[in-house]
């Protein structure tokens, strides 16, 4: 892929990590590395983050039987039951959030970057802010 | 501060301030809902008369029940959001557009346009994505841009001008419930209607007595029985889409044909009918990425959302605070979390959330290795450039093996 200018802002700059599509549709974020962070944090950190978000999305789009059965009792209720709980999809997407604000928290904020929820970014990208 | 509604860019016509969405001619969905509501009315007024003494009260409101029932998943199809996939920001797509090979000119002087393809392998079957320059995100597999809403929608069916909206993955489940029961229902005035007839018939000795008496049965049978043939159709149609998870757009496209093309297997398909049903009808679903009711954060604060306070967005000053305040990196009495995220996340939110431990794992899964990224080389100028109706395996890239076909989605 080469190394890309990261896109200017302002004064910071951002860099994206793009969906992976080779396990399939599901919600899944690339662990490679884009290039301008190898100099702020080491590459199995970044990776790791990555899995653990890669994980709880797996959770959201695989379907199971708890899944089924509450999109049937919603069915039932002529799904006004949505008005009072989350989707099983929307929980998980709330785990991913906190878990970014951790990692911001503890991981990235000390290395001058920051990592935007992907659902800020209509799930497209995950972006990560280097900032000054 | 704008709200996101307010200022979106595409064709589609949002209603009640952001909480609905919904194609910008809606002429021939009044029509559907005309000959619904008016062919009950009728049905429900004047021929229920008969029936409800006659035969059982139970009539009427059954078929009450279904008109209502009918409405809710003909209005949720209509108004809910189908899977559009927000437009890139603009940083993004400076981004992204920057790897793009731009427009140039070979060796023989002949123009080549900017490729905008890269190859992606899911389950062994290859499909090409393409990079949609109105949206200005890379179009995931199954999406598709819809020219008449100007959005890019996930899992996109077919923009079907009866229910005046795009059918896509969030609301191609209420689509189908609609097409279902509307043929039940359809099936239940034409009978119903019929037997008021005949009763009258009986009581009035006379066939045609009876249909100048009641000539709303008339009406509401002829309007059900014409309405029967296509609403049956397509709904069987679509079961059979949903059986073997295909869409309506795939099926055009003959993208899962594998009767004339073996290597065209359907990498999404579950194994048996019965699954892919559950799946596509009782799966999960996106919520909303639109976020329609949420301020629109504009260029002047780059640095976006995601604090402490998690949604209403912070300032840039926020985020600058945050950092001088440098907290220390704690990590030894962190463990990482191993169990599947999904039992974890029922009222439990503030306990599940996992951090990296200070021993990270060996192996991590899905390294990357199997992801087959390539730019598409210089695909034929009128293929790539029209952007229209894309027909299977009529681009072959010279790096991939002649026996694989393409689909580009």
């Amino acid at each position: 892929m080469g190394s890309r200018p990261a896109a200017q802002v302002g004064h910071s700059r951002k860099v994206y990590i793009q969906r992976d599509y080779s396990q399939g549709l599901g919600l899944r974020y690339s662990t490679a590395m884009p290039p301008q962070l190898q100099d702020r944090m080491p590459e199995d950190l970044f990776e790791a983050a990555i899995v653990n978000i890669n994980q709880i999305l797996a959770g959201a789009e695989n379907g199971s039987v708890g899944v089924y059965a509450e999109s049937c009792f919603a069915c039932l209720t002529g799904y006004l039951i949505y008005m009072c709980m989350d989707t099983h999809y929307e929980r998980s997407l709330k785990e991913v959030r906190k878990l970014i604000e951790e990692y911001n928290r503890t991981v990235f904020m000390p290395r001058r970057l920051m990592m935007i929820d992907p659902s800020e970014r209509g799930l497209r990208v995950i972006e990560v802010v280097l900032l000054s | 501060m704008p709200k996101r509604w307010e200022v979106y860019p595409g064709k589609s016509q949002v209603l009640c301030s952001g909480r609905c969405i919904s194609a910008k001619n809606l002429s021939v969905f009044y029509l559907t809902l005309a000959l619904i509501v008016i062919s009950s009315c009728l049905f429900l007024a004047f021929d229920c008369r008969l029936l409800a003494v006659t035969l059982s009260p139970s009539v009427p409101v059954l078929a009450a029940v279904q008109f209502i029932f009918v409405l809710c998943c003909l209005l949720r199809t209509t108004f809910s959001d189908p899977g559009i996939i927000p437009r890139g920001t603009p940083d993004e797509a400076a981004w992204i557009e920057s790897q793009l090979e731009g427009p140039q000119v070979d060796r023989d002087g002949n123009y080549r346009p900017p490729v905008r393809l890269k190859d992606v392998q899911i389950n062994g079957r290859v499909f090409k994505l393409k990079y949609c320059f109105t949206c200005k995100l890379w179009r995931p597999p199954r999406s598709s841009h819809c020219s008449t809403c100007d959005n890019c929608v996930d899992r996109f069916d077919h923009h079907c001008p009866w229910v005046g909206n795009c059918v896509g993955r969030r609301n191609y489940r209420y689509f189908y419930l609609f097409l279902i029961s509307l043929s039940v229902y359809c099936l239940y005035v034409m009978v119903f209607g019929i037997v008021n007839l005949v009763l009258l018939s009986n009581m009035r000795k006379d066939f045609l007595m009876a249909m100048k008496e009641s000539p709303t049965s008339v009406l509401t049978i002829l309007v059900a029985f014409f309405s029967i043939w296509s609403v049956v159709g397509l709904g069987g149609f679509h079961t059979m889409l949903i059986c073997r998870e295909t869409s309506t757009n795939e099926d055009i496209k003959g993208s899962f044909n594998q009767r004339r093309h073996p290597d065209l297997i359907n990498p999404f398909d579950q194994g048996n009918g019965l699954a892919n049903c559950c799946f596509v009808l009782f799966g999960p679903v996106t919520p909303s990425l639109l976020n329609f009711r949420e301020d629109e954060i504009g260029l002047g604060s780059s640095i976006s959302l995601v604090t402490n306070n998690g949604r209403n967005g912070a300032s840039a000053a926020a985020a600058s605070t945050a950092v001088t305040a440098t907290p220390a990196v704690r990590y030894s009495n962190l463990t990482r979390n191993n169990n599947d995220a999904a039992s974890n996340s029922v009222g439990h939110v503030n306990n599940s959330v996992q951090v990296i431990s200070e021993s990270l794992p060996a192996q991590l899964p899905g390294d990357g290795n199997d992801v087959i990224v390539k730019n598409g080389n210089g695909a034929p100028a009128d293929g790539v450039i029209s952007g229209g109706t894309d027909a299977v395996g009529a681009q072959n890239s010279n790096t991939q093996s002649a026996s694989s076909v393409h689909c580009i989605v």
